[in-house]
């Protein structure tokens, strides 16, 4: 299940209440099925299944904790996956922001206070009733200075909290410095129990608590499932939360599973065998396994979903930061024509091809083809041709001599050096056809992998890099990027905190970025985020590369699998069931 | 000898203090800490972080950190993992049995077999037998743990005789006392291939090399001469002496019964402590390193003494003062 | 002297014909000798890489990557021919099959015109054994996943294992053998320190040690320096277990009839612990050496992690194959493990060959 955080921020939607049971109640049941204890539970839109059945699927490392708010990796944010649930989620399919623990909402026409009406009946795992006190103490929790989590910065604005109180036991109002344009997609935040946290946060032990050697059934939760057992470096195993407040259209409660289990496979290739084995149902393949995977799936009873290209970004940058690039090489990387020849220069098929075995497609702007919601088609494109990435060095004032080597008006060769993180082998054999593409052009590229936490050092302390290929994750919001595009941001990798815009363009940059980020309207929030998209494609202070495709293979005994490549096969986990 | 021990003992403590020193002062060298990897999450700014390690003391010289460290320690406490939040002494007792299981059945394979098959391969130097053993030797040294693993795995997902990898089957707590204690054992034959009948090889090998060289010496001449039963002269008077080398080995090995076998256990999916100190060691999880640093260097020197002691009865010869 | 082997009289039946035995000692020394012209092949092919190998180290096709390893045929439309390959073509894009295209041989040439290069730096030229005619390619094992020749790669990457292999060895075993003679020979106090020290350097994680040469290696280090410095790293933390072992034997060996008569004598310390002592460990330190080599070649790609690495060195290009898409759809990207297989078992026979050679009480014949 998608687990919603911050970073998918949003397309927000102006004063507008949502009814929980609007989706499918209209046509197909003409009444809206109920559960006893719940008035308004939410009704799935998945087909009918069955009850009963285990799930066993495997994950690649331990959770570190399950305590959801300090969380960091996805491993331990996906062990508590099924267990913790928010005011709101994110569709799996749409990416739309839907209403969850929060049957519905609405928004002050100043665009600055947000009021959630929370779902009456639900129930914490100990059967203790979940109100706007749990909802009250999670952003306590998060707030507070001496909690580490990834929430906390991204629900500040300018230096300001978001403020919010308690209006009734099942109300809840946000009050937020500015109208703020991502809201709904950063307010998804796992919510907790203050029953039975409160007494450790206010002891100052609430980074510890819920550590990994909590007995699980202490990790009380309102999710699809409860964690039963826990054996370190082996199983999480979870049971069926029989309250849960959602409904099959047919009025069955859900979830359909009895019980989940995730085995902790270390390596992918054990996976691979445990998968093909029939042990565990789901796996995730990788681009080079696609052919093999498809040719079996008969013989071994599942099927291979292909979920599209993914979100985030890989690319590699130049350094334009006069603290700390040194001429001459600072006048060819912030010199746009060159990164632009870089970017005719890359022969993005034959990434395709030979690091992603033809399961990638080429990208060329900031903003990966998947985000239905704010993907901007019309940007500059670059396709292969080195011809043009010639002309455009010449234009640049780069040129081969007799030797074949490229140099520029001073006679200095080209050459310099890019990075990658070592031990990726696709990030290096994609680094190694850049050099190979880059120097058909009499560059001088010298190719060294460096360790993660070297590169680290160097773009954000040092500055002393030339080109680094790298990939960033991203999520539905483009003002999940303001780090990475904002001139301030610690991740304008190119030039990092700026005090005063160095370009025009990114001048223009920070302006789209502060105002998306203020304006509640999707529709202009968009245009804005074309705007940036455009900007980027051609400035290209980032050169995109390749969008990998997403692929799951899925076990045929189950039924209800609605894969995604951003929701994964497995976020609308109370639909799935065994079939018999 | 008691003496000697005794000294021996003593000298432990300085040892542990240079060695933990030591990697904290490389590991201050080393670029970047445990929470450098979240300066990449646009989530978390880097006030936060700065909050953070200042909190927890990590702006400090680092031999301030180490004295710090080292009164907890005093104090039995072995802090906090910065990656799991919780106690480094419960991450480390969690695996413990884990690898000791592994690591004992594997080191007790590898000897019971490299023993005779040494002696063997030694007594009928280059005959088919001695052939076959060097061929299968060398072979099992030039295959990283790492495949060996994985083409085992690989052999199991094929012949269904042995379980993909892992220690306990999912219905383990259902089984029987017995049925567990059988479930587990099943689990253990893969690792035990890997890590145990692979480092066969090299044992054997020294084992042959050693024993032909005793061979030859004048005092099994002699005993020969003298009419001592063959198996009196190899297994009473040469074994004894070519064991010298293997002694010393088998000290060092008593000492890692704890390091765990990391990328093995992490193709097998074994829950042992390797994975677990790997990851801390590639995330510079400071206590959860320096705990089992302190951990292994604790081992090491007590199976390097207890490897010593071993040498000298076997050899009378041999004085340490 | 008529010293009778060792091996007759260990045999628990009484004695071995003549014939046989000469045919054991003749067979032994073949081996030996095998090993020999083996190891000496092996390096021959790495130091001639360049005219040896049918393509550059450069060279690539970027249409035939996971290209299998041609077949070499004599028969073309039923009628025998000069060797020859086919023409291969992509089969199915998906998992990379290809399939000879019988319309046309093209035969293996000697001595043919290809990549350009510069022998050892200096002599230019463009002459390889071995050749076909394009499209066709001389595939001898294969391609990778940038479409380049799996064996030259192996040529040209031999250059890089081989030395690391060889002189990482010797730096260890000099070393250890100095720490390890001094420290038995004297014992008491000199024993302890030095023990402390070696247990030092095994208790304390490396790790940390590549990164912070990983982080101080400057960039623009050509390979030849950095692949030195790899050599240095590794043997530099290899010799410490080393070094006990021979300890703990030189305690042994300091009390022997010949140490003490030597001691007797007035010989030097130094002097009785290089000549009499250690060279009874020699037969030792042979089979270490011959069974310690694969761990530097394979040792050298555990470095790539730290971006300490040197690029397809055999290490390196196995590690890359070590999974189960290589091992099912590309199973020739294994080859650098044969070929380490191979030295490895060079180096042994060779050894014990050598073995037999260094004991003088071994004399056969």
């Amino acid at each position: 299940m998608t687990r919603l955080d911050a970073r998918r921020a949003v397309a927000a939607v102006v004063a507008l209440a949502v009814l929980a049971a609007a989706g499918g109640a209209g046509q197909a049941a003409p009444v809206a099925p109920r559960l006893p204890d719940i008035p308004v539970p939410k009704v799935s839109e998945g087909g009918p299944g069955i009850r009963g059945g285990t799930l066993v699927v495997s994950t690649i490392s331990d959770p570190k904790t399950f305590n959801v708010v300090v969380a960091q990796e996805t491993s331990s944010s996906a062990a508590v996956g099924p267990v913790f649930e928010g005011l709101v989620e994110e569709h799996g399919e749409t990416t739309e922001v839907e209403p969850a623990m929060a049957e519905s909402w609405s928004v002050s026409p100043d665009g600055r206070t947000w009021t959630f009406n929370l779902r009456q009946g639900i129930k914490w795992f100990d059967g203790k009733p979940f109100t706007a006190d749990d909802v009250v103490f999670t952003f306590d929790a998060l707030y507070d200075p001496k909690v580490i989590n990834s929430f906390a910065d991204v629900l500040t604005m300018g230096g300001k909290k978001i403020a919010y109180k308690k209006v009734d036991a099942h109300t809840v109002q946000f009050i937020t410095p500015t109208p703020f344009g991502p809201f709904l997609r950063t307010i998804g935040i796992p919510i907790i129990p203050r029953h039975k946290l409160e007494a450790a946060y206010k002891a100052g032990k609430f980074m510890q608590t819920w550590g990994v050697n909590t007995p699980p059934r202490e990790i009380v939760g309102t999710g699809p499932f409860m964690l039963t057992k826990y054996e370190p470096a082996q199983r999480l195993t979870y049971e069926r939360n029989p309250n849960y407040w959602r409904v099959s259209k047919a009025g069955t409660r859900l979830p359909y599973l009895d019980r989940m289990v995730r085995l902790i496979v270390p390596n992918v290739e054990t996976a691979r065998l445990k998968f093909q084995a029939g042990e565990t149902d789901v796996y995730g393949i990788r681009g080079r396994e696609f052919s093999a995977f498809k040719r079996d799936a008969a013989r071994g009873n599942y099927s291979v979903y292909e979920g599209g290209p993914g979100f985030g970004i890989e690319f590699i940058t130049f350094n334009q930061n006069p603290r700390g690039a040194k001429p001459p090489k600072l006048g060819w990387f912030s010199n746009v024509k060159f990164r632009q020849a870089v970017a005719h220069a890359i022969d993005r098929q034959r990434l395709i091809n030979q690091v992603h075995a033809g399961r990638a497609v080429p990208q060329y702007g900031p903003e990966s083809p998947a985000n239905k919601l704010f993907f901007n088609p019309n940007t500059r494109q670059y396709p292969y041709d080195p011809k043009r990435a010639e002309a455009l060095l010449k234009e640049t004032g780069l040129s081969r001599g007799q030797d074949g080597k490229l140099r520029d008006a001073q006679s200095n060769p080209v050459e310099f050096e890019l990075n990658t993180s070592a031990g990726s082998s696709d990030a290096e054999a994609t680094s190694r056809i850049i050099k190979d593409n880059l120097e058909a052009l009499g560059m001088k590229v010298n190719f060294l992998p460096r360790d993660f936490n070297l590169l680290v050092s160097k773009l954000d302390a040092s500055f002393d890099w030339d080109a680094i290929y790298i990939g960033l994750t991203g999520g539905v919001d483009p003002h999940n990027g303001r780090n990475v595009y904002h001139s301030t941001g610690s991740l304008h990798f190119w030039n990092p905190r700026q005090k005063q815009p160095a370009t025009p363009w990114e001048a223009e940059m920070d302006r789209v970025f502060d105002g998306a980020a203020s304006t509640v309207d999707q529709a202009r929030r968009r245009q804005r985020y074309n705007r940036y998209q455009e900007i980027i494609a051609e400035q290209l202070p980032v050169i995109p590369t390749v969008q990998s495709l997403g692929q799951t293979a899925v076990r045929n005994t189950l039924g209800n699998i609605r894969y995604t490549n951003y929701g994964g096969a497995l976020w609308n986990i109370w639909d799935i069931y065994r079939k018999r | 000898m008691l003496r000697y021990v005794l000294r021996r003992l003593l000298q432990m403590v300085p040892v542990l203090l240079w060695m933990t020193m030591i990697t904290f002062m490389v590991m201050q060298l080393a670029p970047g800490d445990y929470f450098t990897n979240l300066q990449l999450n646009p989530q978390i700014s880097r006030e936060t972080l700065d909050r953070i390690r200042h909190t927890l003391g990590l702006d400090q010289p680092w031999y301030i950190q180490y004295v710090q460290w080292l009164w907890s320690i005093v104090r039995l406490d072995f802090g906090f993992s910065f990656a799991w939040q919780v106690p480094v002494a419960w991450l480390l007792g969690s695996r413990m049995v884990n690898t000791l299981l592994l690591s004992l059945t594997s080191m007790t394979a590898a000897w019971m077999l490299a023993i005779p098959l040494g002696i063997y391969a030694a007594t009928r130097q280059y005959r088919p037998g001695d052939h076959l053993l060097t061929v299968l030797a060398l072979i099992g040294i030039s295959v990283p743990g790492f495949f060996a693993a994985l083409l085992l795995l690989y052999v199991a997902f094929y012949t269904g005789w042995l379980p993909i990898g892992g220690m306990t089957s999912p219905n383990f707590d259902l089984l029987s006392p017995l049925g567990r204690v059988l479930d587990v054992t099943h689990h253990l034959v893969l690792p035990t291939i890997v890590l145990g009948v692979l480092s066969v090889a090299g044992l054997m090998r020294q084992l042959r090399g050693n024993m032909l060289d005793v061979l030859r010496q004048d005092y099994v001449r002699m005993a020969r001469a003298k009419g001592l039963a063959e198996r009196a002269v190899i297994y009473k008077h040469a074994l004894r002496n070519a064991l010298n080398p293997l002694v010393t080995i088998f000290g060092y090995e008593l000492g890692g019964l704890l390091s765990g076998a990391a990328l093995v256990e992490g193709v097998i999916g074994w829950p042992g402590l390797g994975q677990l100190t790997l990851e801390a060691v590639l995330k510079k999880d400071l206590y959860l390193i320096m705990g089992s640093v302190l951990m292994g260097g604790f081992m090491l020197q007590m199976g390097n003494l207890a490897g010593d002691i071993m040498l000298a009865y076997l050899d009378p010869r041999i004085r340490y003062e | 002297m008529v010293s009778p082997t060792p091996k007759r009289r260990q045999e628990p039946r009484p004695v071995v014909r003549g014939w046989r035995r000469s045919l054991t000692v003749l067979c032994r020394h073949r081996l030996a000798a095998a090993g020999a012209v083996i190891i000496m092949l092996l390096y021959a092919s790495a130091l001639f890489a360049d005219p040896v190998a049918p393509y550059g180290p450069a060279f690539d096709d970027k249409e035939k990557f996971y290209h299998p390893p041609v077949y070499i045929r004599v028969m073309h439309e039923g009628r025998l021919q000069r060797p020859f390959v086919y023409n291969y073509v992509l089969a199915d894009p998906g998992t990379r099959a290809y399939a000879e295209d019988r319309a046309r041989p093209y035969p293996i040439r000697v001595l043919v015109r290809g990549d350009a290069y510069r022998y050892l730096g200096l002599i230019p030229s463009n002459l390889h054994l071995l050749g076909v005619d394009q499209p066709a390619r001389l595939f001898l094992l294969g391609t990778d996943q940038f479409g380049r020749d799996a064996f030259t790669l192996l040529l040209f990457g031999g250059r890089i294992s081989l030395t690391i292999g060889l002189v990482g060895e010797a730096i260890t075993t000099v070393l250890g053998m100095l720490v390890g003679g001094i420290a038995g020979y004297y014992g008491g106090m000199l024993d302890n320190i030095l023990m402390r020290v070696v247990e030092l350097l095994q208790g304390f994680p490396s790790f940390y040690l590549f990164l912070f040469l990983s982080a101080i290696i400057p960039a623009g280090v050509s390979s030849g320096m950095r692949m030195m410095m790899i050599i240095a790293i590794l043997s530099l933390i290899g010799w410490a277990g080393f070094a006990r072992i021979i300890r703990g034997m030189v305690l042994s060996l300091r009390e022997v009839e010949f140490v003490q008569a030597a001691r007797a004598l007035g010989l030097g310390d130094l002097r009785i612990i290089w000549r009499h002592v250690l060279p009874n460990t020699y037969s030792y330190i042979i089979v270490v050496i011959s069974l310690t080599l694969p761990g530097y070649i394979l040792g050298e790609s555990g470095l790539s992690f730290f971006g300490l690495g040197v690029q397809d060195s055999w290490g390196n290009m196995l590690a890359k194959a070590q999974d189960l898409t290589v091992l099912t759809q590309y199973p020739w990207l294994l080859a650098p493990g044969v070929f380490i297989l191979l030295t490895v078992l060079a180096f042994n026979t060779l050894g014990d060959g050598l073995r037999d050679a260094l004991d003088p009480r071994a004399q056969s014949s």
